[in-house]
């Protein structure tokens, strides 16, 4: 197996890794340059727990390659926030009391941020379907939606 | 996690270029498109490789097509969610997209083509019974020059297609239903976010009361996605009355070949599939009503 | 309780919030150690086997491997995962019967080897390379069958494969005499569903042993310090010599009351002299971690004509697998809340465990209640219609009051089962919806109740016992010490809201320290929902002593009587001149600075031994639609009233009953765990397979806070969590009932169980 230096653009920041064909997008992200916070829960894209932004789009991390992503941009949530300045969506989250135990919680920030850049103004149904694809199992999604409202609203009037 | 086995990786630059590279390496090269299936059964070891080519750089790929009176065409690295978005498909094949908009996974949508999906094979793929309902037809692309076949000749058996090893499918075409045309899309799941028990895709053209044509597909019913032949003969030049759906749907019920699963029984898929395409050409039928 | 609160009752953000909405907080998967080496264990690909021969040289000669360690390299010692042992007033009824790595293997996934190596992908080639010979053995699935003479046997010590036989042990009454004395009898036969919590996170430990010699494991437990003693049980050492690290922990639902990788990964790390993280993938932590039990149970209920319940009894067969781990104590509360729900008179009940080889089961959210609640919500449905009652008539007829012992048989402060049914039927509308036309094409509609009390600890049947510590620093700020693992209920944000209260402090201004057996005092741990109940006493008293000494210094300075002072906000105030005031900090600082001797680090440690247990009370009401022609259930909606006593943090508690609304949507329709019916292996073996609901699966959901405090808890607080889903379940096969007369009792309600029992 060939190992080769490939350049990677994670969070506005470019990065040189030795990688090689088998290494997954969350492997280069955990394991490589210490951005633990996407998560594996399955391994077997069933509950985007692993989701990040490549190019805007939420994707899978566990089930895609290092080595396809090298010319893409790639968010993960360690890119969400500046410094002690929170995006509108992790305060949503902390408010609404959308977090338990907190492991699913970066791949569902991640597709959601991704959903209102595409429908700032969602309704609930609209943000069950745009998270269908990220499974909680503590919350019962009751509080992850209206954190997800509550932060449309507050990213319409202006807010980051 | 399991880390995934070494591999060696290509990005060809056209098509004849992964053909050549598959040619070379035989059955130890998987193709890779959106990876959605592929990385997942890599990783448990049901699948393996020593090679993945992957064609995202192949120029023309992605390209989602509407050709006015003819058709429409999408190439093999059109994502899931591409075509979702796209206002032909959903104006005029709208089986299609909502095969694909019940997909919950937005991230599978991004990730995933219609193209893979169907050269996994699987007989629970609720797009690919869309798009045999739609009588899609597949262009092939080898060394020796590219080949067209329909997509139920495709589908070979469980798991398996009609595809040599170095063979790619490039594109799907999808004729333009005639005017008078209905159709419906619908599945039983466990949850949102699993595959289909059973699903049924129909679409049906009708003139003065009478089939005129109509296709019917069933997922999960049998080792593959299959037309229901023998229902659509009977039902075609027929007047479309409730008892001739209620036939209909009966023969179709005995056209499955089900197997008995995790996910459901056979029996109950062979009765859904009955329940299922009654519905269907009812919707569908009421679709071409307005 | 009309004292004006200002910490308690506000939805401030949970503890660690902020960490986890940016992906800074620390799960173990996410942590590394120094030299650290990946770790993987093999599994048993037989249901059934003895290992005739292990040869792991193959596997030790591969590069980067460290360390391989088979039965012959752990003590032959055995021990039982579950703690209870060490707790519970029948200690003998808690079998050992489970090696860290065994010589024969007992299911598919029985743990026979494991290795240590400088990579994952190193360890996951090792494994391969370990040649293992077996003898296949005969293998017996089902409990039934496993009974019968010349059946394939598990264990030596279970003849017939039958671990205990027993009878509830605080039954009452004459069940005999009670049935005699029914007008009616309804009488079923249930089997439950052998569901898996799936926690999000999968199961992940490290271990290592120090050049002090001291261990230190690091796991997600819900009971550091008993799962300590259990590791130095195990492993021969002083309990001193370990250090339990508890980090944050993804999820847990009871599955962390039993140890699971631990021992493995203890004694990889002593082979291999090395820090170890072990790691299981979903399909290993679905396939290896304990699923709760399957109960093939007879119900059986007699009532007058009026609805008074004469008679309860029920006759349990436990499909507990191929390990004891909880069989007695789950199906022990099993019967607690069949027969302790309702006002009876009489009630009996027996149980049979029994081995077979399938995948062991351990305590899952509910603990046995969930299973034994759920069956007598139904009998009660089934008993209403042959009476021509309203279901909810017949509860309220028959529904406890204050007063009442409940289900452990303590008598109840508080009781309002009867408010909380009126309230939830008011809201929902159920007589109009009872009543109404319950057709529309192949639609049917339905609405159903289940009604619920749950404990606040596990009193008088296990040791409870609590402490908490609390020290101020300079700046007015404390430290409060406890071992409480948070495992998503948001316990310590609770017990920091407590501590706040109680010492008149700002919820910012305490700083918890948890989650490590060095550093905190003893607390049997995390289950029956006994956290905030008991903890939370032990943090009021620790704060009450603290506040003692801190009022005491505080007199001095603004010379007053200390029973004349209060404090708010951080401040003392003389409380009839509040002119005269000064700040804690100055007061904290001023023990620990000053030239005239009188040195103290104001703190105080509270203890908590519980002499009450208040049960939490659930009313749940659900609404159904069920297609007739494809047997397909869509719950339509879901209104949740609790008592939590009161609500410490609403926020929290309301994410608990949500929670709990999903899991009990799964259990009753989706989550089936299934072993192939040859081979004995996992089929739902992940996501996939194994259905959760997600977002587009849940109905519209409502939920009611009845809050009234009970004198023994703290601020009036009882235990939530465990409970929530018990009420649930019922009320959604009630609804089922109610919709199109199909009468669940295998679950998961399938839609094509559903269209079998249509027919």
């Amino acid at each position: 197996m060939k190992k080769e230096i490939a350049s990677f653009k994670v969070n506005d920041r470019a990065h040189e890794v030795l990688i090689t064909p088998n290494m997954t997008l969350s492997e280069l992200l955990r394991e490589h340059l210490g951005l633990t916070g996407t998560k594996n829960a399955c391994g077997a894209g069933e509950c985007g727990s692993c989701t990040v932004l490549v190019d805007g789009k939420p994707i899978l991390s566990c089930s895609t390659l290092a080595i396809a992503v090298q010319d893409k941009e790639i968010l993960c949530i360690e890119g969400l926030s500046r410094g002690p300045e929170l995006h509108s969506l992790q305060e949503a989250f902390i408010d609404a009391g959308a977090i338990q135990c907190g492991f699913c919680t970066p791949g569902m920030i991640m597709t959601a941020k991704a959903m209102l850049e595409g429908n700032p103004n969602p309704t609930r149904d609209q943000v069950k379907e745009g998270l269908g694809g990220n499974i909680c199992r503590c919350t019962g999604y009751v509080k992850i939606i209206d954190a997800v409202m509550g932060a449309a609203d507050t990213l319409s009037k202006g807010g980051k | 996690m399991r880390v995934l086995k070494p591999f060696d990786y290509f990005e060809p630059g056209t098509v004849k270029e992964a053909a050549q590279f598959l040619t070379t390496h035989g059955g130890k090269a998987q193709v890779l498109a959106g990876g959605i299936d592929l990385i997942p059964r890599m990783r448990i070891g049901k699948k393996e490789a020593d090679y993945l080519v992957n064609i995202r750089k192949i120029p023309g790929l992605e390209t989602i097509e509407a050709s006015g009176a003819n058709g429409l065409k999408f190439g093999a690295m059109a994502t899931l969610h591409s075509l979702e978005a796209s206002k032909a498909i959903q104006d005029d094949y709208p089986i299609l997209y909502k095969a694909i908009h019940q997909i919950s996974s937005v991230q599978a949508k991004n990730m995933g083509t219609a193209v893979g999906n169907i050269c996994v094979a699987t007989p629970a793929s609720d797009v690919a019974t869309a798009l045999f309902a739609l009588g899609a037809e597949l262009t092939i692309e080898g060394v020796d020059g590219e080949r067209k076949e329909s997509i139920q000749k495709f589908c070979v058996d469980y798991g398996r297609t009609s595809l040599k090893e170095n063979e790619i499918v490039t594109e799907v075409f999808l004729p333009r239903p005639p005017a008078g045309t209905g159709s419906a899309f619908m599945n039983l799941i466990r949850t949102h976010a699993d595959i289909a028990k059973v699903s049924i895709a129909v679409a049906i053209t009708v003139r003065d009361g009478v089939c005129e044509k109509v296709r019917i597909a069933v997922g999960a019913a049998a080792p593959t996605v299959f037309r229901a032949i023998k229902t659509e003969a009977a039902l075609k030049g027929q007047k479309v009355t409730h008892e001739a759906i209620n036939e209909a749907a009966e023969t179709a019920a005995g056209e499955t070949k089900p197997i008995t699963d995790l996910r459901s029984t056979a029996e109950y898929r062979r009765e859904m599939t009955g329940v299922l395409a009654r519905r269907a050409m009812e919707k569908a039928l009421q679709q071409v009503k307005a | 309780m009309t004292e004006k609160l200002s910490v308690v009752g506000k939805r401030v953000p949970r503890w660690r919030a902020h960490d986890k909405a940016t992906g800074t907080a620390k799960f173990l998967a996410d942590t590394k150690l120094p030299g650290m080496l990946e770790g993987k264990i093999l599994f048993s690909p037989h249901a059934h086997a003895k290992i005739l021969k292990i040869d792991t040289s193959k596997a030790e000669k591969l590069p980067g491997v460290e360390a391989v360690i088979t039965w012959e390299d752990v003590p032959n010692k055995l021990f039982n995962p579950n703690k209870l042992d060490l707790i519970l007033v029948h200690p003998e009824l808690e079998f050992k019967d489970t090696y860290v790595l065994s010589e024969k293997a007992r299911f598919v996934g029985d743990r026979i080897a494991a290795v240590a190596a400088v990579d994952a992908a190193t360890a996951q080639e090792a494994l391969e390379l370990i040649e293992v010979e077996y003898e296949v053995l005969p293998a017996v699935f089902d409990p039934m069958e496993a009974m019968k003479p010349g059946a394939p046997k598990l264990h030596d010590f279970a003849e017939n494969n039958i671990s205990v036989h027993f009878d509830f042990p605080v039954a009452w009454g004459d069940a005999e005499a009670g049935f005699q004395e029914a007008d009616i009898v309804v009488e079923e036969t249930f089997r439950t569903a052998k569901n898996h919590i799936c926690q999000f996170e999968p199961c992940t430990c490290m271990a290592d042993f120090g050049a002090d010699g001291r261990l230190r494991i690091w796991s997600p437990s819900q009971h550091a310090f008993l799962h300590r003693r259990k590791i130095a049980e195990i492993f021969d050492m002083p309990e001193g010599m370990i250090q339990w690290i508890t980090p944050h922990v993804g999820g847990a639902f009871g599955k962390y009351g039993s140890l699971s990788i631990e021992p493995v990964c203890v004694a990889l790390a002593k082979k291999a002299g090395r820090p170890i993280k072990l790691e299981l993938s979903r399909e290993e932590d679905l396939f290896a971690t304990e699923p709760r039990q399957r109960y093939v149970s007879t119900g059986k209920i007699g009532l007058k004509k009026d609805g008074t319940i004469t008679a309860l009894q029920e006759k349990i067969i436990v499909d507990g697998g191929a390990y004891y781990t909880h069989n007695f104590s789950t199906t022990a509360v099993n019967m607690g809340g069949f027969l302790g729900l309702y006002r009876c008179p009489n009630v009996a009940a027996e149980a049979t465990c029994v081995y077979s080889n399938v995948h062991p089961t351990g305590g899952v959210r509910g603990y046995g209640n969930h299973e034994g609640t759920c069956m007598l919500e139904q009998l009660v449905d089934k008993a209403a219609d042959k009476l021509g009652m309203d279901p909810l008539d017949l509860r309220l007829k028959n529904a406890k009051k204050a007063g009442d012992p409940s289900s452990t048989g303590i008598p109840m402060e508080t009781c309002s089962f009867e408010e909380m049914i009126k309230l939830g039927a008011e809201k929902i509308g159920w007589k109009e919806k009872r009543a109404r036309k319950k057709e529309d094409g192949p639609k049917r509609y339905g609405i159903g109740i289940g009604i619920a009390m749950d404990v606040s600890g596990a009193q008088p049947f296990n040791i409870q016992h609590r402490n908490a510590f609390i020290k101020f620093n300079e700046d007015g700020s404390v430290n409060l010490l406890l071992n409480a693992a948070d495992l998503g209920q948001n316990i310590i944000g609770a017990m920091a809201q407590i501590a706040a209260e109680t010492l008149g402090l700002n919820y910012e201004d305490i700083h918890v320290v948890t989650g490590d057996t060095d550093s905190t005092l003893y607390d049997i741990g995390q289950h029956a929902s006994g956290g905030c109940y008991q903890i939370g006493n032990a943090v009021i008293n620790a704060a009450e002593k603290a506040k003692k000494q801190l009022l005491e210094r505080a007199a001095k300075k603004l010379e007053a009587a200390p029973e004349d002072l209060e404090v708010r906000e951080g401040h003392v105030y003389v409380i009839s001149d509040p002119e005269k005031t000064i700040s804690v900090g100055d007061v904290s600082r001023e023990a620990m600075y000053n030239f005239e001797g009188e040195h103290l680090n104001i703190s105080g440690q509270g203890s908590f031994s519980p002499v009450q247990n208040p049960p939490p009370l659930s009313a749940v009401f659900t609404e159904v639609e069920v297609d007739i022609e494809t047997g397909e259930v869509k719950v339509l909606k879901i209104l949740y009233v609790a008592d939590p006593g009161r609500a410490i943090n609403p926020a929290t508690v309301e994410g608990q009953l949500e929670g709990a609304i999903a899991q009990s949507l799964g259990y009753v329709l989706t989550e089936e765990y299934v072993s192939n019916r040859e081979t004995g292996a996992l089929e739902s073996d992940n996501l996939n397979t194994y259905k959760v609901p997600s977002t587009l699966d849940m109905p519209e959901t409502e939920v009611v806070l009845y809050e009234e405090p009970v004198p023994s808890g703290p601020f009036g607080a009882k235990g939530i969590a465990q409970g929530a889903m018990i009420a649930v379940t019922p009320s959604i096969a009630n609804a089922i009932y109610d919709a199109v007369g199909v009468f669940v009792t295998d679950m998961p309600a399938t839609a094509e169980r559903i269209l079998e029992g249509l027919k």
